[in-house]
């Protein structure tokens, strides 16, 4: 039977689907695993971190440093966007592309032109083929992202603020609240907000002195927010291609069950057919 | 006896969280050691070792680069660039501009 012959094809073809699927399920889980701990490893020295440069930022420090640089308008702005370079994680890349693009629609129409960075093979494609121009383009960023590559990354970007080309630096990425939860959300990372509610630090001894400090430390800070950001989205990939495995996989099982009931029932009706016919034709002789 | 809180963090993780008699860290100028008690504080970090002594004795050492040394209330936070048992890797902070204008 041709039909029964066709359906078995079809099982054979979703179980073996499904196989790869619930394997990248298990890699995921696992990488999602490590990803977290890293996660959760960084939030120490990043709370830290910021709790020291909100005690000694001061709105009139801001006169004296280019980093501090507070521009009265904005006129130019970089988009950095954080996105993933491999697919199969659901909605992962395509809602953080939407945010990004999102943010841009909303920068133009209050006049400040963007600009964009853009680290992931998914995005760069996309914007590519969208004919966008992107003043950076990184896919060589993996899985366990490191200082020096979200320095290598911030960098430029800060520079251009420092000098001016830019008046302020917009981050995109992944905000890591679970493995099931992880939105996409954008951070104004430049001018830098001190934070009013912060204790000033003006009982410290500061050596050598506040400024000085904050010099040094502000663009450890700031690299250390995309390094965070880096690590964060790497986690978040890892937890939404697992959920997309883990749909997957489900849903295979479910067109398997309905596949193997069609099948079945095809196998008895030719049975049932057979009998009819071998009962037909002793009838016949009698 | 009174002690310090003593954590210890580079961006990539904790390395020390505990309690210490005293430490004596790599400031951008020079050595400098804190004890419990010792007035708020903030200081630049060079490149060198991080030593931290235990309340019973014994002690425990860091490599450390950079970064900012932060005291308040018997509660020493490190953060530096880097930390582990190997000196930081010759220049590899240089990127960063950090520690070296000690002689400023």
């Amino acid at each position: 039977m041709s039909g029964s012959r066709e359906v078995k094809r079809r099982i054979k073809s979703v179980e073996n689907t499904r196989q790869i699927t619930r394997t990248m399920e298990l890699v995921a889980t696992s990488k999602l695993k490590r990803a977290t701990d890293r996660v959760y490893a960084t939030r120490p020295y990043a709370e830290a971190l910021e709790g020291i440069v909100s005690g000694l930022y001061s709105p009139a420090l801001s006169e004296k440093y280019p980093i501090l640089r507070r521009p009265d308008e904005e006129r130019r702005a970089a988009v950095l966007l954080l996105t993933a370079n491999r697919g199969l994680c659901g909605a992962f890349n395509a809602n953080l592309i939407k945010e990004a693009r999102g943010l841009m629609d909303d920068l133009r129409a209050r006049a400040i032109e963007p600009e964009l960075h853009v680290a992931g093979k998914k995005a760069v494609a996309y914007f590519r083929f969208r004919g966008e121009e992107m003043l950076t383009e990184r896919v060589d960023i993996g899985d366990n992202p490191s200082v020096e590559e979200a320095e290598s990354l911030i960098g430029p970007v800060r520079e251009r603020f420092e000098t001016g080309v830019v008046d302020a630096v917009y981050l995109v990425s992944s905000e890591f609240r679970s493995a099931m939860s992880t939105p996409p959300q954008t951070r104004r990372i430049l001018p830098i907000e001190g934070d009013p509610e912060a204790p000033p630090a003006d009982h410290y001894i500061l050596t050598p002195s506040a400024d000085v400090i904050l010099e040094r430390i502000l663009p450890s800070y700031i690299r250390n927010v995309v390094f965070t950001a880096l690590v964060e989205n790497a986690a978040a990939e890892q937890g939404a291609r697992r959920s997309a495995m883990k749909n997957a996989t489900d849903n295979a099982g479910e067109v398997l069950e309905n596949l193997k009931r069609t099948y079945n029932r095809a196998r008895q009706a030719q049975i049932t057919q057979e009998i009819a016919e071998i009962v037909g034709g002793s009838a016949a002789l009698e | 006896m009174a002690s310090l809180t003593v954590r210890v963090a580079s961006p990539q993780a904790t390395v020390f969280d505990g309690e210490a008699a005293a430490i004596v860290a790599p400031s951008w100028d020079g050595q400098v050691g804190v004890l419990p008690g010792h007035a708020p504080m903030l200081a630049l970090l060079g490149a060198g070792v991080l030593t931290v002594d235990r309340p019973g004795g014994g002690s425990e050492a860091f490599h450390v680069a950079g970064g900012v040394l932060k005291v308040e209330r018997d509660t020493v936070t490190v953060l530096t660039e880097y930390a582990g048992d190997e000196p930081a890797p010759e220049g590899a902070f240089e990127a960063f501009d950090l520690a070296e204008d000690a002689e400023d």
